[in-house]
Protein backbone atom coordinates (compact mmCIF):
# COMPACT_ATOMS: atom_id res chain seq x y z
CA UNK A 1 0.00 0.00 0.00
CA UNK A 2 0.95 3.37 -1.16
CA UNK A 3 0.15 4.99 2.46
CA UNK A 4 2.83 3.07 4.33
CA UNK A 5 5.95 4.29 2.15
CA UNK A 6 6.87 6.54 5.50
CA UNK A 7 7.86 3.00 6.90
CA UNK A 8 10.70 2.92 4.56
CA UNK A 9 11.83 6.27 4.88
CA UNK A 10 14.87 7.00 6.57
CA UNK A 11 14.51 10.30 7.63
CA UNK A 12 11.08 9.12 9.35
CA UNK A 13 12.39 6.47 11.23
CA UNK A 14 15.30 8.51 12.49
CA UNK A 15 13.64 11.16 14.06
CA UNK A 16 11.49 8.30 15.55
CA UNK A 17 14.82 6.94 16.94
CA UNK A 18 15.80 10.47 17.70
CA UNK A 19 12.30 10.80 19.61
CA UNK A 20 12.85 7.66 21.85
CA UNK A 21 16.38 6.97 22.21
CA UNK A 22 17.22 10.44 22.29
CA UNK A 23 19.66 12.68 24.88
CA UNK A 24 16.80 12.86 27.49
CA UNK A 25 16.10 8.93 27.51
CA UNK A 26 19.54 8.90 28.73
CA UNK A 27 18.67 11.46 31.55
CA UNK A 28 15.77 9.30 32.29
CA UNK A 29 17.95 6.50 32.22
CA UNK A 30 20.72 7.85 34.43
CA UNK A 31 17.70 8.92 37.01
CA UNK A 32 17.09 5.26 37.39
CA UNK A 33 20.64 4.14 37.81
CA UNK A 34 21.00 6.95 40.54
CA UNK A 35 18.04 6.38 42.70
CA UNK A 36 18.67 2.22 42.39
CA UNK A 37 22.25 3.17 43.42
CA UNK A 38 20.90 5.11 46.40
CA UNK A 39 17.92 3.00 47.02
CA UNK A 40 20.72 0.20 47.42
CA UNK A 41 23.11 2.41 49.73
CA UNK A 42 20.81 3.73 52.34
CA UNK A 43 18.16 1.41 52.34
CA UNK A 44 19.82 -1.46 51.48
CA UNK A 45 19.64 -5.04 49.47
CA UNK A 46 16.30 -6.00 50.85
CA UNK A 47 14.53 -3.01 50.12
CA UNK A 48 16.15 -2.74 46.75
CA UNK A 49 15.33 -5.68 45.75
CA UNK A 50 11.56 -5.60 46.66
CA UNK A 51 11.36 -1.96 45.17
CA UNK A 52 12.97 -4.12 41.52
CA UNK A 53 10.21 -6.07 41.44
CA UNK A 54 7.94 -3.94 42.09
CA UNK A 55 8.99 -1.43 39.41
CA UNK A 56 9.05 -4.87 37.04
CA UNK A 57 5.22 -5.33 38.10
CA UNK A 58 4.49 -1.81 37.68
CA UNK A 59 5.82 -1.63 33.87
CA UNK A 60 4.20 -5.07 32.78
CA UNK A 61 1.22 -3.74 33.79
CA UNK A 62 1.40 -0.01 32.50
CA UNK A 63 2.78 -1.33 29.01
CA UNK A 64 -0.76 -3.20 27.39
CA UNK A 65 -2.16 0.24 28.57
CA UNK A 66 -0.13 2.81 27.03
CA UNK A 67 -0.25 0.74 23.65
CA UNK A 68 -4.11 0.82 24.25
CA UNK A 69 -4.29 4.81 25.21
CA UNK A 70 -1.66 5.46 22.70
CA UNK A 71 -3.49 3.53 19.98
CA UNK A 72 -7.22 5.21 21.41
CA UNK A 73 -5.63 8.77 20.56
CA UNK A 74 -4.32 8.20 17.54
CA UNK A 75 -7.37 7.37 16.13
CA UNK A 76 -9.31 9.92 17.67
CA UNK A 77 -7.39 12.25 16.19
CA UNK A 78 -8.16 11.11 12.70
CA UNK A 79 -11.95 10.52 13.41
CA UNK A 80 -13.48 13.17 15.48
CA UNK A 81 -13.53 16.25 13.81
CA UNK A 82 -11.30 18.93 15.16
CA UNK A 83 -13.30 21.94 13.92
CA UNK A 84 -16.56 20.56 16.11
CA UNK A 85 -13.99 20.47 19.05
CA UNK A 86 -13.08 23.78 18.83
CA UNK A 87 -16.45 24.90 18.68
CA UNK A 88 -16.88 23.12 22.06
CA UNK A 89 -14.11 23.99 23.87
CA UNK A 90 -12.50 26.98 21.62
CA UNK A 91 -11.56 30.90 22.89
CA UNK A 92 -15.77 31.80 22.66
CA UNK A 93 -16.59 28.72 24.78
CA UNK A 94 -16.97 31.04 27.80
CA UNK A 95 -17.77 28.88 31.06
CA UNK A 96 -19.66 26.32 29.27
CA UNK A 97 -16.68 24.90 27.55
CA UNK A 98 -14.71 25.24 31.30
CA UNK A 99 -17.37 22.74 32.25
CA UNK A 100 -17.19 20.80 29.25
CA UNK A 101 -13.98 20.36 29.33
CA UNK A 102 -13.74 19.28 33.09
CA UNK A 103 -16.49 16.46 32.79
CA UNK A 104 -14.21 15.52 29.55
CA UNK A 105 -10.81 15.22 32.30
CA UNK A 106 -13.05 13.98 34.99
CA UNK A 107 -14.65 10.70 32.79
CA UNK A 108 -11.01 10.13 30.67
CA UNK A 109 -10.45 6.10 31.26
CA UNK A 110 -6.85 5.25 31.77
CA UNK A 111 -3.18 6.64 33.10
CA UNK A 112 -1.70 10.07 31.92
CA UNK A 113 -0.70 8.34 28.24
CA UNK A 114 -4.49 8.53 27.32
CA UNK A 115 -5.19 11.95 28.86
CA UNK A 116 -2.13 13.70 27.80
CA UNK A 117 -2.60 12.40 24.23
CA UNK A 118 -6.12 13.37 24.07
CA UNK A 119 -4.88 16.58 25.38
CA UNK A 120 -2.57 17.07 22.50
CA UNK A 121 -5.71 16.13 20.10
CA UNK A 122 -7.63 19.08 22.15
CA UNK A 123 -4.62 21.17 21.85
CA UNK A 124 -4.25 20.01 18.01
CA UNK A 125 -8.53 21.47 17.51
CA UNK A 126 -7.52 25.25 18.85
CA UNK A 127 -9.02 24.56 22.31
CA UNK A 128 -9.12 27.55 23.90
CA UNK A 129 -5.85 27.46 26.82
CA UNK A 130 -8.51 28.00 29.89
CA UNK A 131 -10.38 24.25 28.61
CA UNK A 132 -6.95 22.73 28.35
CA UNK A 133 -5.53 23.43 31.49
CA UNK A 134 -9.92 22.82 32.85
CA UNK A 135 -9.42 19.49 31.32
CA UNK A 136 -5.98 17.83 32.51
CA UNK A 137 -6.80 19.66 36.06
CA UNK A 138 -10.36 17.88 35.92
CA UNK A 139 -8.21 14.14 35.09
CA UNK A 140 -5.85 14.75 37.68
CA UNK A 141 -8.38 15.73 40.71
CA UNK A 142 -11.28 14.38 40.03
CA UNK A 143 -10.78 11.58 37.51
CA UNK A 144 -13.09 9.05 37.83
CA UNK A 145 -11.21 6.08 37.73
CA UNK A 146 -8.70 6.78 39.97
CA UNK A 147 -11.50 7.92 42.94
CA UNK A 148 -12.80 4.39 42.51
CA UNK A 149 -9.85 2.06 42.01
CA UNK A 150 -7.43 4.53 44.26
CA UNK A 151 -9.08 6.56 46.69
CA UNK A 152 -12.01 4.20 47.63
CA UNK A 153 -9.55 1.09 48.62
CA UNK A 154 -7.04 3.02 49.68
CA UNK A 155 -8.72 5.90 52.02
CA UNK A 156 -12.23 4.46 52.71
CA UNK A 157 -15.23 5.85 50.56
CA UNK A 158 -15.88 8.93 52.97
CA UNK A 159 -12.51 10.18 52.41
CA UNK A 160 -13.14 9.68 48.74
CA UNK A 161 -16.73 11.58 48.85
CA UNK A 162 -14.82 14.31 50.19
CA UNK A 163 -11.84 14.45 48.28
CA UNK A 164 -14.37 15.16 44.84
CA UNK A 165 -16.71 17.23 46.04
CA UNK A 166 -14.23 19.54 47.15
CA UNK A 167 -12.47 18.98 43.64
CA UNK A 168 -15.15 20.24 41.92
CA UNK A 169 -14.47 23.56 41.61
CA UNK A 170 -10.86 23.28 40.82
CA UNK A 171 -10.72 22.77 37.08
CA UNK A 172 -12.86 25.74 36.59
CA UNK A 173 -10.93 27.77 38.67
CA UNK A 174 -8.02 26.85 37.19
CA UNK A 175 -9.47 27.31 33.43
CA UNK A 176 -10.30 30.52 35.08
CA UNK A 177 -6.30 31.36 35.74
CA UNK A 178 -5.37 29.90 32.87
CA UNK A 179 -7.60 32.46 30.56
CA UNK A 180 -6.23 35.26 32.50
CA UNK A 181 -2.26 35.03 32.52
CA UNK A 182 -0.41 36.82 30.16
CA UNK A 183 1.80 34.08 28.74
CA UNK A 184 2.44 32.90 25.49
CA UNK A 185 1.32 29.39 24.26
CA UNK A 186 2.65 27.98 21.28
CA UNK A 187 1.16 24.30 21.12
CA UNK A 188 3.16 21.42 19.09
CA UNK A 189 2.25 19.71 16.71
CA UNK A 190 -1.02 21.72 15.19
CA UNK A 191 -3.71 19.69 13.35
CA UNK A 192 -3.20 19.73 9.79
CA UNK B 1 -8.39 -7.71 34.30
CA UNK B 2 -8.91 -3.62 36.09
CA UNK B 3 -12.04 -1.27 35.35
CA UNK B 4 -9.26 1.34 33.67
CA UNK B 5 -8.18 -1.58 31.17
CA UNK B 6 -11.54 -3.00 30.43
CA UNK B 7 -12.91 0.88 29.80
CA UNK B 8 -9.44 1.51 27.50
CA UNK B 9 -10.46 -1.74 25.66
CA UNK B 10 -13.96 -0.73 24.68
CA UNK B 11 -13.37 2.61 23.65
CA UNK B 12 -10.54 1.49 21.59
CA UNK B 13 -12.98 -1.48 19.98
CA UNK B 14 -15.73 1.34 19.10
CA UNK B 15 -13.05 3.17 17.71
CA UNK B 16 -11.85 0.50 15.34
CA UNK B 17 -15.63 -0.13 14.18
CA UNK B 18 -16.03 3.70 13.09
CA UNK B 19 -12.67 3.72 11.61
CA UNK B 20 -13.74 0.29 9.27
CA UNK B 21 -16.90 2.06 8.91
CA UNK B 22 -15.83 5.29 7.82
CA UNK B 23 -13.00 3.56 5.34
CA UNK B 24 -10.33 5.34 7.51
CA UNK B 25 -7.34 4.91 5.73
CA UNK B 26 -5.00 2.91 8.26
CA UNK B 27 -1.62 4.51 7.25
CA UNK B 28 -1.55 7.76 9.22
CA UNK B 29 -3.34 6.25 12.19
CA UNK B 30 -0.23 3.74 12.37
CA UNK B 31 1.90 6.76 11.71
CA UNK B 32 0.90 8.59 14.66
CA UNK B 33 0.70 5.57 16.75
CA UNK B 34 4.52 4.85 16.31
CA UNK B 35 5.98 8.56 16.51
CA UNK B 36 3.81 9.39 20.10
CA UNK B 37 5.15 5.48 20.82
CA UNK B 38 8.53 6.70 20.64
CA UNK B 39 8.02 9.79 22.29
CA UNK B 40 6.41 8.06 25.13
CA UNK B 41 7.65 4.25 26.26
CA UNK B 42 11.53 4.37 26.29
CA UNK B 43 11.59 7.12 28.73
CA UNK B 44 8.60 6.22 30.48
CA UNK B 45 10.49 2.90 31.08
CA UNK B 46 13.68 4.38 32.79
CA UNK B 47 10.48 6.71 34.59
CA UNK B 48 8.90 3.60 36.14
CA UNK B 49 12.13 1.94 37.63
CA UNK B 50 13.38 4.72 38.93
CA UNK B 51 9.93 6.25 40.54
CA UNK B 52 10.14 2.88 42.28
CA UNK B 53 13.51 3.75 43.78
CA UNK B 54 12.26 6.96 44.94
CA UNK B 55 9.56 5.82 46.97
CA UNK B 56 11.92 4.35 49.23
CA UNK B 57 13.77 7.16 49.87
CA UNK B 58 11.26 9.30 50.85
CA UNK B 59 11.33 10.10 54.72
CA UNK B 60 7.63 8.91 54.93
CA UNK B 61 7.21 9.05 58.94
CA UNK B 62 9.65 11.97 59.15
CA UNK B 63 6.92 14.02 56.95
CA UNK B 64 3.71 12.74 58.28
CA UNK B 65 4.49 13.89 61.84
CA UNK B 66 4.61 17.23 60.27
CA UNK B 67 1.03 16.63 58.88
CA UNK B 68 -0.93 15.85 62.40
CA UNK B 69 -3.86 18.02 63.17
CA UNK B 70 -2.03 20.12 65.80
CA UNK B 71 0.31 21.71 62.42
CA UNK B 72 -2.89 23.52 61.17
CA UNK B 73 -2.08 25.80 58.43
CA UNK B 74 1.26 24.59 58.34
CA UNK B 75 0.47 21.32 57.19
CA UNK B 76 -0.81 22.44 54.27
CA UNK B 77 2.38 23.79 52.65
CA UNK B 78 4.46 20.73 53.74
CA UNK B 79 1.48 18.43 52.49
CA UNK B 80 1.47 19.77 48.86
CA UNK B 81 5.98 20.22 49.08
CA UNK B 82 5.10 16.26 49.70
CA UNK B 83 3.13 16.24 46.98
CA UNK B 84 5.69 17.39 44.71
CA UNK B 85 8.16 14.61 45.92
CA UNK B 86 6.00 12.09 44.47
CA UNK B 87 7.57 11.41 41.10
CA UNK B 88 4.97 8.08 40.29
CA UNK B 89 1.70 6.70 39.75
CA UNK B 90 -0.65 6.06 42.19
CA UNK B 91 0.16 2.78 43.61
CA UNK B 92 3.15 4.73 45.50
CA UNK B 93 1.22 8.40 46.37
CA UNK B 94 -1.55 5.81 47.39
CA UNK B 95 0.49 4.15 49.66
CA UNK B 96 2.32 7.07 51.57
CA UNK B 97 -1.26 8.70 51.43
CA UNK B 98 -2.01 5.81 53.76
CA UNK B 99 1.27 5.79 55.79
CA UNK B 100 0.46 9.48 56.52
CA UNK B 101 -3.24 8.79 57.15
CA UNK B 102 -2.41 6.11 59.85
CA UNK B 103 0.45 8.33 61.47
CA UNK B 104 -2.27 10.79 62.10
CA UNK B 105 -2.22 12.99 59.59
CA UNK B 106 -5.67 15.50 58.76
CA UNK B 107 -8.03 15.37 56.30
CA UNK B 108 -7.34 18.43 55.40
CA UNK B 109 -3.39 17.69 54.94
CA UNK B 110 -4.32 14.51 52.71
CA UNK B 111 -6.39 15.92 50.67
CA UNK B 112 -3.94 18.65 49.97
CA UNK B 113 -1.49 15.73 49.21
CA UNK B 114 -2.88 14.14 46.55
CA UNK B 115 -4.25 17.14 44.95
CA UNK B 116 -0.62 18.58 44.60
CA UNK B 117 0.40 14.90 43.29
CA UNK B 118 -2.25 14.77 41.03
CA UNK B 119 -1.21 17.94 39.31
CA UNK B 120 2.59 18.09 39.59
CA UNK B 121 3.60 14.73 39.90
CA UNK B 122 6.68 15.47 37.90
CA UNK B 123 7.18 12.19 35.94
CA UNK B 124 3.68 13.03 34.09
CA UNK B 125 5.47 16.17 33.49
CA UNK B 126 8.36 15.16 31.90
CA UNK B 127 7.18 11.71 30.00
CA UNK B 128 3.78 13.13 28.90
CA UNK B 129 3.31 16.80 28.96
CA UNK B 130 6.78 18.02 27.20
CA UNK B 131 6.76 15.81 24.63
CA UNK B 132 3.28 15.72 23.56
CA UNK B 133 2.05 19.17 23.99
CA UNK B 134 5.04 21.25 24.68
CA UNK B 135 6.98 23.63 27.34
CA UNK B 136 4.75 26.69 26.42
CA UNK B 137 1.80 25.15 27.65
CA UNK B 138 3.65 23.29 30.72
CA UNK B 139 4.33 26.95 32.01
CA UNK B 140 1.50 28.18 31.59
CA UNK B 141 -0.35 24.92 33.31
CA UNK B 142 1.81 25.50 36.46
CA UNK B 143 1.07 29.15 36.81
CA UNK B 144 -2.59 28.46 36.12
CA UNK B 145 -2.31 25.88 39.19
CA UNK B 146 -0.03 27.04 41.99
CA UNK B 147 -2.87 27.79 44.50
CA UNK B 148 -5.07 24.72 43.34
CA UNK B 149 -3.55 22.54 45.96
CA UNK B 150 -3.91 25.49 48.75
CA UNK B 151 -7.83 26.15 47.60
CA UNK B 152 -8.47 22.26 47.85
CA UNK B 153 -6.62 21.87 51.57
CA UNK B 154 -8.58 25.48 52.90
CA UNK B 155 -11.53 24.14 51.59
CA UNK B 156 -10.95 20.54 53.11
CA UNK B 157 -10.89 22.86 56.64
CA UNK B 158 -13.71 25.01 55.99
CA UNK B 159 -15.64 21.82 55.90
CA UNK B 160 -14.15 20.19 58.82
CA UNK B 161 -15.78 23.07 60.76
CA UNK B 162 -19.15 22.08 60.13
CA UNK B 163 -18.93 18.11 59.55
CA UNK B 164 -16.29 14.95 60.35
CA UNK B 165 -17.57 13.13 57.69
CA UNK B 166 -14.39 12.50 55.51
CA UNK B 167 -12.36 11.16 57.67
CA UNK B 168 -9.81 8.69 55.47
CA UNK B 169 -10.15 5.04 56.66
CA UNK B 170 -7.13 3.38 55.24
Amino acid sequence: MAGFDFLHDPDWRRSVLRDGFGRSFFGFLGFAVVTGTLSYILRGHDAFVAALWGDLDLVTNVLPRVVIAVSIAALIWFLIPRDRISALVGSESGLRGLLIASVAGTITPGGPASAYALLAVLAGSGADRGAMVAYITAWGTLGLQRILVWDVPFMGPEFAIMRFAISMSLPIIAGLIARRLPMQLTVKDPGQ
Amino acid sequence: MSIGLAALLGLLVILVIVAVVRQQDAAPVVKRFAEQFAKLVPRMLCALVGAGFVATLIPKQLIAGLLGPDAGLLALPVAAAAGLMVPSGPVISFAIAAVFAKAGASTPALITFLTSWSIFAAHRILIFELPLVGASFFRLRIASVAVIPFIAGVLAMLVGLITTFGQAAP
